[in-house]
Protein backbone atom coordinates (compact mmCIF):
# COMPACT_ATOMS: atom_id res chain seq x y z
CA UNK A 1 0.00 0.00 0.00
CA UNK A 2 1.44 3.02 -0.90
CA UNK A 3 -0.04 6.59 -2.10
CA UNK A 4 0.17 8.55 -5.27
CA UNK A 5 -0.58 12.24 -6.71
CA UNK A 6 -0.21 14.12 -9.71
CA UNK A 7 -1.17 17.70 -9.91
CA UNK A 8 -1.08 20.27 -13.57
CA UNK A 9 -1.44 23.53 -13.23
CA UNK A 10 -3.37 25.78 -15.66
CA UNK A 11 0.02 27.77 -15.31
CA UNK A 12 3.24 28.26 -12.95
CA UNK A 13 2.18 27.78 -9.72
CA UNK A 14 2.56 26.02 -6.17
CA UNK A 15 2.77 22.75 -7.57
CA UNK A 16 5.47 22.06 -4.65
CA UNK A 17 2.69 23.10 -1.81
CA UNK A 18 -0.10 21.24 -3.37
CA UNK A 19 1.82 17.82 -3.79
CA UNK A 20 2.88 18.32 -0.24
CA UNK A 21 -0.34 18.81 0.65
CA UNK A 22 -1.51 15.86 -1.59
CA UNK A 23 0.89 13.33 -0.10
CA UNK A 24 0.91 14.61 3.57
CA UNK A 25 -3.26 13.68 3.02
CA UNK A 26 -2.12 10.16 2.15
CA UNK A 27 0.81 9.73 4.74
CA UNK A 28 -0.72 6.76 6.31
CA UNK A 29 -0.57 4.88 3.26
CA UNK A 30 3.41 4.86 3.08
CA UNK A 31 5.56 6.20 6.19
CA UNK A 32 8.67 4.86 4.76
CA UNK A 33 9.77 7.50 2.46
CA UNK A 34 8.46 10.51 0.50
CA UNK A 35 9.47 11.61 -3.00
CA UNK A 36 8.29 14.92 -5.59
CA UNK A 37 9.05 15.09 -9.00
CA UNK A 38 8.30 18.45 -10.30
CA UNK A 39 8.61 20.15 -13.34
CA UNK A 40 9.60 23.83 -13.70
CA UNK A 41 8.86 25.39 -16.74
CA UNK A 42 11.65 24.01 -18.96
CA UNK A 43 14.96 25.37 -19.90
CA UNK A 44 16.06 25.83 -23.50
CA UNK A 45 19.64 24.70 -22.85
CA UNK A 46 21.30 22.40 -20.12
CA UNK A 47 19.74 19.86 -17.54
CA UNK A 48 19.09 20.27 -14.23
CA UNK A 49 20.43 17.29 -12.26
CA UNK A 50 19.64 15.56 -8.98
CA UNK A 51 21.57 13.48 -7.09
CA UNK A 52 22.32 11.72 -3.90
CA UNK A 53 25.77 11.25 -2.02
CA UNK A 54 26.26 8.55 0.46
CA UNK A 55 28.61 9.71 2.59
CA UNK A 56 28.72 13.39 3.52
CA UNK A 57 32.49 13.01 4.39
CA UNK A 58 33.23 12.48 0.83
CA UNK A 59 31.02 15.48 -1.01
CA UNK A 60 33.97 17.40 -2.26
CA UNK A 61 35.25 14.52 -4.03
CA UNK A 62 32.13 12.99 -5.52
CA UNK A 63 31.42 16.62 -7.17
CA UNK A 64 34.75 16.81 -8.44
CA UNK A 65 34.89 13.27 -9.72
CA UNK A 66 31.08 13.58 -11.13
CA UNK A 67 32.42 16.72 -12.99
CA UNK A 68 35.15 15.06 -14.68
CA UNK A 69 33.19 12.96 -16.16
CA UNK A 70 30.88 15.14 -17.46
CA UNK A 71 33.54 17.43 -19.20
CA UNK A 72 34.63 14.34 -20.80
CA UNK A 73 31.13 14.59 -22.14
CA UNK A 74 31.25 17.86 -23.26
CA UNK A 75 29.69 19.29 -20.22
CA UNK A 76 29.88 21.56 -17.58
CA UNK A 77 28.47 23.28 -14.26
CA UNK A 78 26.17 26.02 -15.60
CA UNK A 79 25.64 26.90 -11.34
CA UNK A 80 27.89 25.73 -8.19
CA UNK A 81 25.76 23.09 -7.01
CA UNK A 82 24.03 23.35 -3.73
CA UNK A 83 22.95 20.88 -0.99
CA UNK A 84 21.06 20.13 1.57
CA UNK A 85 22.27 20.67 4.85
CA UNK A 86 20.82 18.22 7.08
CA UNK A 87 23.34 16.54 9.18
CA UNK A 88 22.34 13.05 7.53
CA UNK A 89 25.30 11.08 6.13
CA UNK A 90 23.27 10.72 2.76
CA UNK A 91 23.35 14.48 1.00
CA UNK A 92 20.94 15.70 -2.10
CA UNK A 93 22.36 17.71 -4.43
CA UNK A 94 21.04 19.62 -7.42
CA UNK A 95 23.36 20.91 -10.41
CA UNK A 96 22.51 22.47 -13.26
CA UNK A 97 24.74 21.67 -16.57
CA UNK A 98 25.26 22.13 -20.03
CA UNK A 99 24.61 19.80 -22.07
CA UNK A 100 26.51 16.94 -22.62
CA UNK A 101 27.10 15.24 -26.02
CA UNK A 102 24.77 12.71 -25.45
CA UNK A 103 23.05 12.33 -22.52
CA UNK A 104 22.45 8.22 -22.28
CA UNK A 105 26.32 8.16 -23.05
CA UNK A 106 27.17 10.17 -20.10
CA UNK A 107 24.68 8.86 -17.52
CA UNK A 108 25.78 5.55 -18.46
CA UNK A 109 29.29 6.89 -17.24
CA UNK A 110 28.23 9.34 -14.60
CA UNK A 111 26.54 5.66 -13.14
CA UNK A 112 30.41 4.55 -12.58
CA UNK A 113 29.78 6.46 -9.36
CA UNK A 114 26.18 5.42 -8.58
CA UNK A 115 27.69 3.75 -5.57
CA UNK A 116 28.88 7.27 -3.86
CA UNK A 117 26.74 9.48 -5.92
CA UNK A 118 23.71 8.44 -8.05
CA UNK A 119 21.78 10.64 -10.17
CA UNK A 120 17.96 10.78 -9.53
CA UNK A 121 16.89 13.08 -12.27
CA UNK A 122 17.79 14.53 -15.43
CA UNK A 123 15.58 17.39 -17.14
CA UNK A 124 15.33 20.15 -18.70
CA UNK A 125 11.99 20.76 -16.34
CA UNK A 126 12.42 17.47 -14.09
CA UNK A 127 13.88 17.38 -10.60
CA UNK A 128 13.21 14.33 -8.42
CA UNK A 129 12.96 15.17 -4.73
CA UNK A 130 13.09 12.16 -2.20
CA UNK A 131 14.38 10.76 1.25
CA UNK A 132 13.25 8.86 4.38
CA UNK A 133 10.08 10.01 6.09
CA UNK A 134 6.90 11.61 5.92
CA UNK A 135 5.78 14.47 3.50
CA UNK A 136 6.29 16.76 6.12
CA UNK A 137 9.63 16.18 7.26
CA UNK A 138 10.73 15.62 3.36
CA UNK A 139 9.32 18.97 2.29
CA UNK A 140 11.01 21.02 4.92
CA UNK A 141 14.42 18.95 4.85
CA UNK A 142 14.40 19.87 1.16
CA UNK A 143 11.96 22.84 0.59
CA UNK A 144 9.56 21.45 -1.34
CA UNK A 145 6.40 23.89 -0.28
CA UNK A 146 8.43 26.93 -2.20
CA UNK A 147 8.97 24.69 -5.54
CA UNK A 148 7.09 26.81 -8.54
CA UNK A 149 6.11 24.55 -11.26
CA UNK A 150 3.86 23.08 -13.92
CA UNK A 151 2.98 19.88 -12.98
CA UNK A 152 4.41 17.19 -10.75
CA UNK A 153 3.95 13.73 -8.69
CA UNK A 154 4.37 12.77 -5.15
CA UNK A 155 4.48 9.70 -3.53
CA UNK A 156 4.37 7.94 0.27
CA UNK A 157 5.92 4.47 -0.05
CA UNK A 158 5.34 1.39 1.92
CA UNK A 159 8.14 -0.54 1.56
CA UNK A 160 7.05 -4.08 0.43
CA UNK A 161 9.45 -5.98 -1.44
CA UNK A 162 12.94 -3.58 -1.70
CA UNK A 163 14.85 -1.52 0.96
CA UNK A 164 14.49 1.40 2.95
CA UNK A 165 16.61 3.69 1.67
CA UNK A 166 16.48 7.17 0.25
CA UNK A 167 17.05 6.05 -2.73
CA UNK A 168 14.73 3.18 -3.10
CA UNK A 169 11.96 5.88 -2.63
CA UNK A 170 9.87 6.89 -5.47
CA UNK A 171 9.34 9.05 -7.91
CA UNK A 172 11.73 7.41 -10.30
CA UNK A 173 13.28 8.42 -13.32
CA UNK A 174 13.28 6.70 -16.56
CA UNK A 175 16.80 6.27 -16.72
CA UNK A 176 18.11 7.54 -19.20
CA UNK A 177 15.30 9.46 -20.81
CA UNK A 178 15.34 13.25 -19.58
CA UNK A 179 12.19 14.39 -18.28
CA UNK A 180 10.49 11.37 -17.26
CA UNK A 181 9.51 10.33 -14.11
CA UNK A 182 7.02 7.87 -12.58
CA UNK A 183 5.18 7.03 -8.83
CA UNK A 184 3.09 3.80 -8.56
CA UNK A 185 1.19 1.67 -6.26
CA UNK A 186 1.36 -2.21 -6.22
CA UNK A 187 3.63 -5.22 -7.19
CA UNK A 188 4.47 -5.88 -10.35
CA UNK A 189 5.03 -10.12 -10.19
CA UNK A 190 6.93 -10.88 -12.96
CA UNK A 191 9.53 -7.76 -12.59
CA UNK A 192 13.03 -10.06 -12.70
CA UNK A 193 11.64 -11.08 -15.63
CA UNK A 194 11.15 -7.82 -17.58
CA UNK A 195 14.20 -6.45 -15.48
CA UNK A 196 16.72 -9.15 -17.17
CA UNK A 197 15.11 -8.68 -20.56
CA UNK A 198 15.82 -4.37 -20.24
CA UNK A 199 19.27 -5.43 -19.01
CA UNK A 200 19.80 -7.19 -22.29
CA UNK A 201 19.15 -4.14 -24.40
CA UNK A 202 21.72 -2.81 -22.34
CA UNK A 203 19.40 -0.53 -19.80
CA UNK A 204 20.75 0.17 -16.22
CA UNK A 205 18.97 -0.24 -12.63
CA UNK A 206 20.20 1.29 -9.53
CA UNK A 207 17.47 -0.01 -6.96
CA UNK A 208 15.11 -3.94 -6.73
CA UNK A 209 12.51 -1.02 -7.24
CA UNK A 210 9.78 -2.63 -9.38
CA UNK A 211 8.61 1.15 -10.34
CA UNK A 212 12.05 1.42 -11.18
CA UNK A 213 11.28 -0.63 -13.88
CA UNK A 214 7.77 0.82 -15.10
CA UNK A 215 9.79 3.98 -15.72
CA UNK A 216 11.95 2.43 -18.75
CA UNK A 217 9.49 -0.26 -19.78
CA UNK A 218 7.43 2.52 -21.15
CA UNK A 219 9.84 4.91 -22.04
CA UNK A 220 11.78 1.87 -24.28
CA UNK A 221 8.36 1.60 -25.72
CA UNK A 222 7.68 5.00 -26.46
CA UNK A 223 11.28 5.16 -28.28
CA UNK A 224 10.67 2.30 -30.38
CA UNK A 225 7.81 4.37 -31.75
CA UNK A 226 4.90 4.02 -29.56
CA UNK A 227 3.20 6.84 -28.31
CA UNK A 228 2.52 7.36 -24.91
CA UNK A 229 -1.08 6.44 -24.80
CA UNK A 230 0.13 3.05 -27.07
CA UNK A 231 2.76 2.10 -24.36
CA UNK A 232 0.04 2.77 -21.26
CA UNK A 233 -2.28 0.84 -23.13
CA UNK A 234 0.60 -2.33 -23.66
CA UNK A 235 1.96 -2.36 -20.58
CA UNK A 236 -1.76 -3.47 -18.88
CA UNK A 237 -1.21 -6.06 -20.88
CA UNK A 238 2.02 -7.38 -20.77
CA UNK A 239 3.02 -6.15 -17.11
CA UNK A 240 1.86 -8.58 -14.58
CA UNK A 241 0.93 -7.83 -11.60
CA UNK A 242 -1.82 -5.30 -9.14
CA UNK A 243 -0.46 -1.74 -9.99
CA UNK A 244 -1.37 1.76 -10.44
CA UNK A 245 1.03 4.29 -11.80
CA UNK A 246 1.52 7.57 -13.31
CA UNK A 247 3.59 8.75 -15.63
CA UNK A 248 4.88 11.96 -16.19
CA UNK A 249 6.82 13.79 -19.23
CA UNK A 250 7.48 17.98 -19.50
CA UNK A 251 4.08 17.43 -21.31
CA UNK A 252 1.85 16.43 -19.03
CA UNK A 253 0.65 12.63 -16.98
CA UNK A 254 -0.65 9.65 -17.34
CA UNK A 255 -1.79 6.74 -15.74
CA UNK A 256 -2.46 3.17 -15.81
CA UNK A 257 -4.08 0.35 -13.97
CA UNK A 258 -3.75 -3.04 -13.92
CA UNK A 259 -6.27 -5.38 -15.31
CA UNK A 260 -7.59 -6.38 -11.66
CA UNK A 261 -8.54 -3.10 -10.58
CA UNK A 262 -7.00 -3.54 -6.90
CA UNK A 263 -5.33 0.10 -6.27
CA UNK A 264 -8.14 3.35 -6.27
CA UNK A 265 -7.05 6.27 -8.46
CA UNK A 266 -9.41 9.33 -7.91
CA UNK A 267 -9.09 12.55 -9.87
CA UNK A 268 -10.59 16.12 -10.11
CA UNK A 269 -10.75 18.69 -12.79
CA UNK A 270 -11.72 22.06 -11.94
CA UNK A 271 -10.42 26.10 -12.15
CA UNK A 272 -8.43 25.04 -15.53
CA UNK A 273 -6.42 22.28 -13.54
CA UNK A 274 -6.12 18.87 -12.57
CA UNK A 275 -5.32 16.46 -9.43
CA UNK A 276 -5.30 12.97 -8.97
CA UNK A 277 -4.41 10.85 -6.40
CA UNK A 278 -4.94 7.65 -4.53
CA UNK A 279 -7.59 8.57 -2.02
CA UNK A 280 -10.29 10.91 -2.72
CA UNK A 281 -9.68 12.58 1.12
CA UNK A 282 -6.37 13.94 -0.55
CA UNK A 283 -7.59 15.77 -3.27
CA UNK A 284 -10.07 17.53 -0.94
CA UNK A 285 -7.23 19.02 1.03
CA UNK A 286 -6.52 20.64 -2.53
CA UNK A 287 -10.09 21.26 -3.23
CA UNK A 288 -11.78 21.94 0.19
CA UNK A 289 -14.82 23.71 -1.31
CA UNK A 290 -16.57 20.04 -2.76
CA UNK A 291 -14.98 19.66 -6.20
CA UNK A 292 -16.30 17.07 -8.54
CA UNK A 293 -14.39 13.81 -7.66
CA UNK A 294 -14.25 11.10 -10.38
CA UNK A 295 -12.92 7.67 -9.28
CA UNK A 296 -10.90 5.30 -11.54
CA UNK A 297 -12.21 2.02 -9.94
CA UNK A 298 -12.82 -0.18 -12.43
CA UNK A 299 -9.82 -2.58 -13.92
CA UNK A 300 -7.81 -1.78 -17.04
CA UNK A 301 -7.78 1.77 -17.54
CA UNK A 302 -5.53 4.10 -18.80
CA UNK A 303 -5.08 7.69 -19.93
CA UNK A 304 -2.97 11.05 -20.07
CA UNK A 305 -4.14 14.52 -19.02
CA UNK A 306 -2.01 16.98 -21.02
CA UNK A 307 -0.59 20.17 -19.51
CA UNK A 308 -2.10 22.65 -21.89
CA UNK A 309 -6.01 21.14 -22.20
CA UNK A 310 -5.97 18.27 -19.55
CA UNK A 311 -7.74 15.75 -21.51
CA UNK A 312 -5.02 15.05 -24.12
CA UNK B 1 -35.98 17.63 17.78
CA UNK B 2 -33.37 19.56 15.44
CA UNK B 3 -30.43 16.90 14.89
CA UNK B 4 -27.27 17.11 16.84
CA UNK B 5 -24.91 18.11 13.91
CA UNK B 6 -20.65 16.96 14.45
CA UNK B 7 -18.34 18.77 12.30
CA UNK B 8 -15.46 16.45 11.54
CA UNK B 9 -13.13 18.74 9.50
CA UNK B 10 -9.33 17.83 10.36
CA UNK B 11 -10.35 16.49 13.27
CA UNK B 12 -9.10 12.88 14.77
CA UNK B 13 -11.99 10.29 13.73
CA UNK B 14 -11.52 8.71 17.24
CA UNK B 15 -12.69 12.21 18.79
CA UNK B 16 -15.24 12.06 15.90
CA UNK B 17 -16.75 8.33 16.61
CA UNK B 18 -16.94 8.88 20.25
CA UNK B 19 -19.29 12.01 19.36
CA UNK B 20 -20.86 10.00 16.94
CA UNK B 21 -21.35 6.94 19.07
CA UNK B 22 -22.70 8.92 22.11
CA UNK B 23 -25.66 10.89 20.26
CA UNK B 24 -26.31 8.21 18.41
CA UNK B 25 -26.83 6.29 21.50
CA UNK B 26 -29.19 8.64 22.87
CA UNK B 27 -31.13 8.14 19.89
CA UNK B 28 -30.54 12.08 19.08
CA UNK B 29 -30.61 12.00 15.23
CA UNK B 30 -27.11 12.78 14.25
CA UNK B 31 -25.99 15.13 11.20
CA UNK B 32 -21.84 15.00 10.34
CA UNK B 33 -20.79 18.01 8.42
CA UNK B 34 -17.97 18.93 6.83
CA UNK B 35 -16.72 15.27 6.04
CA UNK B 36 -14.11 15.89 3.72
CA UNK B 37 -14.06 12.37 2.37
CA UNK B 38 -12.40 11.01 5.60
CA UNK B 39 -12.21 7.32 6.32
CA UNK B 40 -13.70 5.15 9.19
CA UNK B 41 -17.02 7.43 9.65
CA UNK B 42 -20.15 5.75 11.30
CA UNK B 43 -18.30 2.53 12.33
CA UNK B 44 -20.06 0.10 14.76
CA UNK B 45 -23.58 2.22 14.77
CA UNK B 46 -26.11 1.07 16.90
CA UNK B 47 -29.37 -0.26 16.20
CA UNK B 48 -32.18 2.57 15.71
CA UNK B 49 -29.28 5.62 14.96
CA UNK B 50 -29.98 7.48 12.50
CA UNK B 51 -27.23 9.50 11.18
CA UNK B 52 -26.78 11.57 8.05
CA UNK B 53 -23.36 12.37 5.99
CA UNK B 54 -23.23 15.78 4.35
CA UNK B 55 -21.02 15.44 1.13
CA UNK B 56 -18.80 12.54 0.78
CA UNK B 57 -17.09 9.84 2.72
CA UNK B 58 -14.15 7.92 2.74
CA UNK B 59 -12.86 4.09 3.12
CA UNK B 60 -15.57 2.08 5.45
CA UNK B 61 -18.59 4.32 5.94
CA UNK B 62 -21.42 2.24 7.73
CA UNK B 63 -18.97 -0.50 8.27
CA UNK B 64 -19.91 -3.06 10.69
CA UNK B 65 -23.30 -1.23 11.20
CA UNK B 66 -25.38 -3.25 13.53
CA UNK B 67 -28.89 -1.69 12.74
CA UNK B 68 -28.71 2.06 12.07
CA UNK B 69 -29.89 3.86 9.49
CA UNK B 70 -27.29 5.82 7.38
CA UNK B 71 -27.63 8.24 4.97
CA UNK B 72 -24.64 9.71 3.16
CA UNK B 73 -25.68 12.64 0.83
CA UNK B 74 -22.71 12.30 -1.31
CA UNK B 75 -20.13 9.81 -2.99
CA UNK B 76 -18.65 6.60 -0.42
CA UNK B 77 -15.52 5.62 -0.81
CA UNK B 78 -14.13 1.64 -0.48
CA UNK B 79 -16.45 -0.65 1.64
CA UNK B 80 -18.97 1.50 2.87
CA UNK B 81 -21.24 -0.94 4.72
CA UNK B 82 -18.53 -3.92 5.12
CA UNK B 83 -19.39 -6.40 7.57
CA UNK B 84 -22.59 -4.68 8.46
CA UNK B 85 -25.37 -7.36 10.13
CA UNK B 86 -28.33 -5.20 9.94
CA UNK B 87 -29.47 -1.59 9.18
CA UNK B 88 -30.17 0.70 6.18
CA UNK B 89 -27.68 2.43 4.17
CA UNK B 90 -28.18 5.07 1.29
CA UNK B 91 -25.36 6.44 -0.75
CA UNK B 92 -26.74 9.27 -2.49
CA UNK B 93 -24.04 9.01 -5.19
CA UNK B 94 -21.40 6.51 -6.25
CA UNK B 95 -20.00 4.41 -3.93
CA UNK B 96 -16.49 2.37 -4.56
CA UNK B 97 -14.87 -0.61 -4.39
CA UNK B 98 -16.30 -3.30 -2.69
CA UNK B 99 -19.51 -2.24 -1.41
CA UNK B 100 -20.90 -3.82 1.15
CA UNK B 101 -18.11 -6.40 1.44
CA UNK B 102 -18.87 -9.34 3.62
CA UNK B 103 -22.25 -7.67 4.98
CA UNK B 104 -23.96 -10.18 6.47
CA UNK B 105 -27.32 -8.63 6.88
CA UNK B 106 -29.17 -5.15 6.59
CA UNK B 107 -29.27 -2.83 3.34
CA UNK B 108 -27.21 -0.84 1.05
CA UNK B 109 -28.89 1.27 -1.79
CA UNK B 110 -26.60 3.22 -3.80
CA UNK B 111 -28.21 5.76 -5.99
CA UNK B 112 -25.15 6.07 -8.23
CA UNK B 113 -22.86 3.51 -9.58
CA UNK B 114 -21.00 0.62 -7.83
CA UNK B 115 -17.25 0.19 -8.20
CA UNK B 116 -15.51 -3.00 -8.44
CA UNK B 117 -16.43 -6.00 -6.49
CA UNK B 118 -19.59 -4.71 -4.77
CA UNK B 119 -20.86 -7.47 -2.21
CA UNK B 120 -17.26 -9.66 -2.71
CA UNK B 121 -17.82 -12.41 0.23
CA UNK B 122 -21.09 -11.15 1.20
CA UNK B 123 -22.65 -13.43 3.56
CA UNK B 124 -26.66 -12.17 3.41
CA UNK B 125 -28.42 -8.72 3.18
CA UNK B 126 -29.27 -6.56 -0.13
CA UNK B 127 -27.19 -4.19 -2.11
CA UNK B 128 -29.37 -2.24 -4.34
CA UNK B 129 -27.79 -0.29 -7.27
CA UNK B 130 -29.70 2.27 -9.29
CA UNK B 131 -27.31 3.08 -11.70
CA UNK B 132 -24.35 -0.08 -12.88
CA UNK B 133 -22.80 -2.42 -10.91
CA UNK B 134 -18.85 -2.48 -11.89
CA UNK B 135 -16.74 -5.51 -12.51
CA UNK B 136 -16.59 -8.67 -10.97
CA UNK B 137 -19.91 -7.75 -8.64
CA UNK B 138 -20.88 -10.49 -5.89
CA UNK B 139 -17.43 -12.24 -6.22
CA UNK B 140 -17.37 -15.18 -4.20
CA UNK B 141 -20.21 -13.95 -2.56
CA UNK B 142 -22.07 -16.66 0.08
CA UNK B 143 -25.55 -15.10 0.22
CA UNK B 144 -27.73 -12.29 -0.37
CA UNK B 145 -28.94 -10.43 -3.24
CA UNK B 146 -27.11 -7.76 -5.53
CA UNK B 147 -29.59 -6.06 -7.45
CA UNK B 148 -28.66 -3.40 -10.42
CA UNK B 149 -30.98 -1.11 -12.43
CA UNK B 150 -28.65 0.16 -14.89
CA UNK B 151 -26.28 -3.18 -16.12
CA UNK B 152 -23.41 -4.80 -14.86
CA UNK B 153 -19.65 -4.38 -16.26
CA UNK B 154 -17.20 -7.38 -16.81
CA UNK B 155 -17.03 -10.30 -14.91
CA UNK B 156 -20.61 -9.91 -13.19
CA UNK B 157 -20.81 -12.39 -10.77
CA UNK B 158 -17.32 -14.25 -10.78
CA UNK B 159 -16.76 -17.37 -8.93
CA UNK B 160 -19.99 -16.41 -7.31
CA UNK B 161 -21.27 -19.44 -4.42
CA UNK B 162 -24.95 -18.84 -3.32
CA UNK B 163 -26.05 -15.31 -3.53
CA UNK B 164 -27.56 -14.48 -6.48
CA UNK B 165 -27.48 -11.57 -8.21
CA UNK B 166 -30.24 -9.36 -10.60
CA UNK B 167 -29.52 -7.13 -12.66
CA UNK B 168 -31.47 -5.27 -15.63
CA UNK B 169 -29.83 -3.70 -18.35
CA UNK B 170 -26.70 -4.84 -20.44
CA UNK B 171 -24.01 -7.10 -18.60
CA UNK B 172 -20.74 -6.43 -20.23
CA UNK B 173 -19.68 -10.50 -19.41
CA UNK B 174 -20.52 -12.74 -17.12
CA UNK B 175 -17.62 -14.36 -14.69
CA UNK B 176 -16.51 -17.47 -14.11
CA UNK B 177 -19.03 -19.45 -13.20
CA UNK B 178 -21.91 -17.62 -13.49
CA UNK B 179 -25.03 -18.62 -14.69
CA UNK B 180 -28.21 -16.42 -15.82
CA UNK B 181 -31.11 -18.03 -15.09
CA UNK B 182 -35.16 -17.40 -16.18
CA UNK B 183 -36.64 -15.80 -12.92
CA UNK B 184 -39.99 -17.18 -11.83
CA UNK B 185 -42.77 -14.92 -11.42
CA UNK B 186 -42.70 -15.08 -7.38
CA UNK B 187 -38.57 -14.22 -7.31
CA UNK B 188 -39.58 -10.79 -9.09
CA UNK B 189 -42.31 -9.97 -6.99
CA UNK B 190 -39.68 -10.60 -4.19
CA UNK B 191 -37.32 -8.40 -6.08
CA UNK B 192 -39.70 -5.67 -6.26
CA UNK B 193 -40.92 -5.76 -2.96
CA UNK B 194 -37.91 -5.19 -1.99
CA UNK B 195 -37.05 -1.90 -4.68
CA UNK B 196 -40.88 -0.58 -3.73
CA UNK B 197 -40.07 0.76 -0.41
CA UNK B 198 -36.89 2.61 -2.01
CA UNK B 199 -39.50 4.36 -4.90
CA UNK B 200 -38.06 2.01 -7.63
CA UNK B 201 -41.55 0.18 -8.22
CA UNK B 202 -44.08 0.02 -10.81
CA UNK B 203 -41.75 -0.30 -13.72
CA UNK B 204 -41.30 -3.45 -16.09
CA UNK B 205 -37.90 -4.83 -16.35
CA UNK B 206 -36.18 -7.24 -17.86
CA UNK B 207 -34.60 -9.12 -15.32
CA UNK B 208 -31.30 -11.40 -15.63
CA UNK B 209 -31.16 -13.47 -11.97
CA UNK B 210 -27.72 -14.90 -12.06
CA UNK B 211 -26.39 -17.72 -9.71
CA UNK B 212 -23.53 -19.91 -9.43
CA UNK B 213 -23.40 -22.59 -11.92
CA UNK B 214 -21.99 -25.04 -9.71
CA UNK B 215 -18.89 -25.82 -11.82
CA UNK B 216 -16.22 -24.65 -9.29
CA UNK B 217 -17.79 -26.23 -6.04
CA UNK B 218 -15.50 -28.83 -5.02
CA UNK B 219 -17.95 -30.22 -2.79
CA UNK B 220 -19.09 -33.97 -3.04
CA UNK B 221 -22.57 -32.78 -2.38
CA UNK B 222 -24.28 -30.50 -4.16
CA UNK B 223 -26.53 -30.04 -0.74
CA UNK B 224 -24.79 -27.04 0.55
CA UNK B 225 -26.80 -27.32 4.14
CA UNK B 226 -25.01 -30.23 4.41
CA UNK B 227 -21.34 -28.66 4.84
CA UNK B 228 -22.90 -26.06 7.07
CA UNK B 229 -21.01 -26.26 10.42
CA UNK B 230 -23.90 -23.93 11.89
Amino acid sequence: MCGIAGRILGKTGDVGTDLVELMDAQAHRGSDSTGFAIYAPPRAHGYVVRAMGFDRAGLGRDLEDFLLILREHGGDFLENPTWDSAPDKHYSVRMVISDPANVARWIHDADMLCARLEVQSVGRALEIIKDIGGAAEVAAKHHVRGMQGTHGLGHARLATESAVRPNASHPFWARPFPDVAIVHNGQITDYTNWRNRLERQGYRFLTQNDSELIAVWVSHEISQGMTLQQALDHSIKQIDGVFTYMIADLNGIGFAKDRFAIKPLATVQADGAFCAATEEQALRRVYPGGAKIINYDGPAKTGIWGKGGLAA
Amino acid sequence: MSAHVIDVGSRSIREVSAELQQAARTREAVHVINTLSRHNLGIGLPPGAEVSFEGSVGYYCGGLNTGARITIEGDAGWGVGEGMDAGHITVGGYAGMSAGAAMRGGLIHIKGDAGPRAGVAMKGGTIVVEGKLGAQAGFMAHAGKIIALGGAATSCADALWQGEIWVAGDIESLGVDAKVVEPTPAQVAEVEAILAPLGLAGQSRNWRRIIAGQRLWYFESRDANAWLMI
